[in-house]
């Protein structure tokens, strides 16, 4: 509507409820005649004052002051009550007039915020349901119609009950009485996760969180409500990339180390055919020396045993399986990752030296996620001494507070500035074909244990790779 | 005792040691075993050396820069290296240092004893004299042109794809060139083939 025609409209309203009291005032006159009967115009002045504002009230009442002279005539003036009449509806009018403009703003204002709301709370993701302190709903918005699958008729008046599954569907009266009662909030400002259940009787994994406004006595509470559903899917998804990831990098791990183990495999296996060779040749002797061809076979067999070992170790690192939680001791995880890591080490002169406090407290962790992450560390450190004239790798693991404290040292070419800053970030590597993953997927790995990872300059030249997780149960007692 | 044919073994894994001594044994050697090159050195009468086995990979000297020390020395001790981590420019290093053999892990007693016996036969005569170059030429006679081409780029360390570039043929050809070279010549494995070149002076 443009402006122009909304004035014409406001004030032609106002002219027209002046010209309907002028006919009553006509049709009227022979009772009246020169009595001012300024009541009549008050209806006038508030219609044009509520439909229109100020300015058709004011107007309004210069056109029934007009109308009131015109009947009265000469009597406006010689009869000094008629005066009196006249003025006080001269100021009365656009007083009405002021009024009710007020109100026409406050309800225009109210509108706006009532549509700005409407739709705040129609684009919200979660949905909102208003219920009063008997548990009837009051509001349901356009997202829990969608999510419980109700419509806001449907549901306005009932029991908000009927949105959860049993037993909460026969408790939720109990806890609202409990709440008036003691006012003891176990969900109200606080939250949780709740199961929320549809029309068609699925139920669902919901956050709930509830406010309470006070209305003069009545007490109101709105509870917005998000579907956890696809935000756990999601989550569950993203594990899994997570752990694929996680798998893939310990496999690129094996591949670098698959000549070492190939050789770390050949040792035994060549052991093996030299004592089984050597037990034929015994046996071919005229004078048969059984006790050397048993131990001959004695430690072939142990032989069998130790590359079997190796094998089982990569077959358990290497193996796909679900994330699993387990409890362990720190020392034990510590060297048998170790034990995988350092295959090859001695032969490239590397002094290790393993210091494992066995009397730690146990942790609950993923084993071969953490081993991976040692096992990464190791091998790094391993590579960082190639060049190195002392090399000495340097593993520990520590009690630190209520932290087991791991530590891999090297005193190999220690880390470039530039690259120490960004050490821990995906795809940065200062090797000459490395993905620049490692790292980044140990970070991945020790803080989705609670724990964190760094790295410093060892006093002695090299690097040191430092890595804390917390153990099972905080030791209370300690404190005490 | 004194009659048999001492020969040091150098390896640092105990298991391998332990049964290469007993393979030894048993077929009629005194073993001497040390578990690194600087033990070796410090303990044998380096004048008087019958053989010596020794691992590549070790703490410390590392078996080729062993043999080259005693070759250094105007040893004419033969040095037989033993490795997990059987490659071509592995051996070709290890034979230009001047090894008598090069054996990969795990090995059979047959191989190992054989060089053994071949190393001890040749020691009173000089191993790279007429005779040795003669067989050997002999087993590179039938090779085409092509093929002591494939062959040369193998002496010089070169992996497929390089000697293929360098010859303007594809790897594939080269792989079949190769396996030509061990069929026509009767090796074994690659390192008896770098042995064969190298006493032909290829």
């Amino acid at each position: 509507m443009t402006s122009q025609r909304r004035f014409w409209l406001r004030y032609g309203s106002a002219a027209v409820a002046a010209g309907l009291v002028f006919a009553l005032r006509f049709t009227l006159h022979h009772y009246f005649e020169d009595r001012t009967f300024t009541v009549i115009y008050v209806p006038v002045v508030v219609f044009a004052a509520f439909a229109g504002g100020r300015g058709p009230a004011i107007f309004a009442t210069i056109l029934c002051l007009g109308i009131s002279a015109h009947f009265l005539g000469d009597s406006l003036f010689t009869n000094p009550a008629n005066l009196i009449d006249v003025s006080f509806f001269a100021v009365l009018g656009p007083i009405i007039g002021e009024i009710g403009n007020r109100l026409l703003q406050e309800s225009e204002d109210a509108s706006y915020r009532q549509a700005q709301l409407q739709s705040v709370l129609d684009t919200v993701p979660e949905a909102m349901v208003v219920i009063d302190e008997r548990g009837l709903m009051r509001s349901f918005s356009a997202t829990a119609e969608r999510l419980f699958g109700w419509s806001a008729a449907e549901v306005i008046g009932k029991n908000v009950s009927v949105l959860m599954p049993a037993p909460y569907r026969q408790e939720h009266d109990g806890y609202l009485n409990r709440y008036r009662t003691t006012g003891e909030r176990r969900i109200i400002g606080i939250g949780r996760i709740v199961v929320g259940e549809r029309k068609d009787g699925s139920t669902f994994p919901m956050e709930l969180a509830v406010g309470e406004a006070k209305v003069g006595k009545d007490r109101f509470f709105t509870g917005f409500v998000r579907d956890l559903t696809e935000h756990r899917s999601q989550e569950r998804r993203m594990q899994e990339l997570q752990s694929e990831l996680v798998h893939v990098s310990r496999l690129t791990a094996m591949g670098e180390m698959a000549s070492s183990l190939a050789h770390e495999l050949n040792q035994p296996l060549s052991a093996i055919t030299s004592y089984l060779r050597g037990a034929a040749t015994l046996l071919k002797a005229e004078q048969v020396d059984k006790s050397r061809i048993r131990e001959a076979l004695d430690r072939s067999a142990d032989q069998a045993l130790r590359a079997g070992d190796i094998i089982k170790r990569l077959r358990e690192f290497v193996a796909k399986g679900e994330t699993e939680q387990s409890i362990e001791n720190p020392a034990t995880l510590l060297e048998e990752a170790a034990a995988l890591a350092l295959v090859g080490a001695r032969e490239q002169g590397v002094r290790v030296s393993l210091r494992c406090n066995r009397d730690l407290p146990d942790i609950v962790v993923d084993k071969i996620q953490i081993q991976q992450v040692a096992l990464n560390l190791i091998r790094n450190a391993i590579e960082a001494m190639e060049t190195a004239v002392r090399r000495e790798l340097t593993i520990e693991v520590v009690r630190k507070d209520s932290f087991a404290f791991f530590s891999v040292a090297d005193t190999g070419t220690g880390i470039a500035p530039e690259i120490a800053q960004h050490l821990f970030q995906p795809f940065v590597t200062s090797k000459a074909n490395g993905m620049g993953v490692g790292l980044s997927i140990c970070r991945t790995i020790i803080e989705a244990h609670g724990g964190r990872i760094n790295a410093r300059a060892n006093d002695g030249g090299g690097t040191v790779f430092e890595f804390t997780l917390p153990f099972a149960e905080p030791e209370a007692a300690h404190d005490r | 005792m004194t009659d048999k044919t001492v020969i040091h073994v150098i390896d640092d894994d105990a298991a391998m040691r332990d049964s290469l001594a007993f393979l030894l044994d048993v077929n009629g050697f005194q073993p001497q075993v040390y578990e690194s090159a600087d033990a070796f050195l410090g303990a044998a009468d380096r004048a008087a050396l019958d053989c010596v086995i020794s691992d590549i990979r070790m703490p410390g000297l590392n078996g080729i820069e062993l043999v080259r020390k005693l070759k250094g020395e105007g040893s004419s001790c033969p040095v037989i290296l033993i490795t997990g981590h059987g490659d071509v420019a592995l051996a070709v290093e290890a034979m230009k240092a001047g090894a008598v053999d090069f054996i990969e892990k795990p090995f059979d007693d047959a191989a190992l004893l054989g060089a053994i016996r071949s190393a001890l036969d040749a020691l009173p005569d000089n191993r790279t004299g007429s005779s040795a170059k003669n067989e050997a030429e002999a087993r590179l006679a039938e090779l085409s042109p092509r093929e002591r081409d494939v062959l040369q780029g193998l002496v010089a360390g070169k992996i497929n794809k390089v000697i293929a570039h360098d010859l303007s043929i594809s790897p594939r050809t080269v792989e079949v060139y190769r396996a030509n070279l061990m069929a026509k010549t009767g090796a074994r494995s690659m390192s008896e083939l770098m042995r064969i070149a190298l006493a032909a002076g290829l």
